[in-house]
């Protein structure tokens, strides 16, 4: 499992395509809204999205998730660094995506941290 | 050289770049320009552009006003000079949303260009900019579209810059250039 992160609109899913070797058809985008996760594609786009379509539902993530992402690149926004949310949902979210990634970091064999486009591998 | 400076509010960016243009002043005699991007609107506007002017007196800025079309700094400097341009942030803003109220959809692309033909006609030159990118917050989807291009502006950037550096509570991290990036941080 390989975890890229980075802020919003850092190149992450650009970076993942060309180092892999892959297409737009390896990937699953995530939604806001889907909670349910189709299994089978190489990359994971916008973990985050996913994230907050289970906080929305009162959701958790399943507890197979991460042995069933041991061959897929995860790509997540990091949400972590802005004012605490007034909205209940947001603030939530937030901190569902900070336990989620630390979790699959620990596990991860590599985290690559994405900042204008460049990367830096930090795990 | 030329610089690429983001990271978060406060983090120490702008006094870092002042400090890098200075120094590429120094090493080579050459005028010292300030680009202010600040368009003024309003009286709170103002108090900072004065704050702004009084933490640079001293440095030897000859400070050039250009909050749109960045590259008509050209015709009013020394292509050899060392150039502060801060920010990258407030250029977009400006170019982006006009007086009336309208939306500049060419807003991207006018400062592309503009960036590019300053970057590629200049030798020394830091750039500063606004890391927006890593909050909880759902945005408007014109606020979303701003910080789009504003990354896509950032990444163009650091990609034909020398040097691309994060400012994280006064600290730099090196992510592109660290061969060449000491004389900077020295």
């Amino acid at each position: 499992m390989i975890i890229i992160i980075g802020g919003a609109y850092q190149g992450k899913l650009a970076y993942a395509l060309e180092r892999f070797n892959l297409t737009e058809e390896d990937v699953y985008a995530c939604n806001d809204e889907e909670t349910v996760m189709p299994q089978g594609k190489r990359i994971i786009n916008g973990l985050e999205k996913w994230l907050l379509a289970l906080v929305r539902n009162d959701v958790g993530i399943p507890d197979n998730f991460i042995n069933n992402c041991k061959d897929t690149i995860i790509i997540c926004n990091d949400i972590s660094c802005g004012v605490v949310p007034v909205d209940r949902v947001l603030r939530r979210w937030r901190e569902a995506v900070g336990r989620a990634l630390g979790a699959l970091a620990q596990q991860s064999d590599e985290v690559v941290r994405l900042f204008c486009g460049i990367p830096t591998r930090i795990k | 050289m030329k610089v690429f400076i983001s990271g978060g509010v406060k983090n120490g960016k702008s006094f870092y770049a002042q400090r890098i243009a200075k120094r590429q002043q120094t090493d080579s005699n050459t005028p010292l320009y300030y680009i202010a991007t600040m368009d003024s609107t309003d009286r709170e506007d103002d108090e900072r552009i004065i704050r702004h002017r009084n933490e640079r007196e001293g440095w030897g800025f000859t400070t050039i006003e250009q909050p749109r079309n960045i590259e008509n700094i050209l015709e009013k400097c020394d292509y050899d000079g060392s150039f502060l341009l801060d920010s990258l942030t407030a250029l977009l803003a400006n170019e982006m949303f006009t007086p009336s109220g309208d939306v500049n959809p060419d807003a991207h692309k006018q400062i592309a260009e503009g960036l590019i033909e300053v970057i590629s006609k200049v030798n020394r030159i830091v750039i500063v900019s606004d890391y927006i990118y890593s909050d909880a917050i759902l945005y408007d989807p014109l606020t979303e579209q701003y910080r789009r291009i504003l990354a896509a502006l950032d990444s163009m950037v650091a990609q034909s810059c020398d040097i691309v550096l994060e400012a994280v509570y006064s600290q730099m991290i090196i992510h592109k250039g660290k061969d060449v990036a000491d004389f900077a941080l020295s």
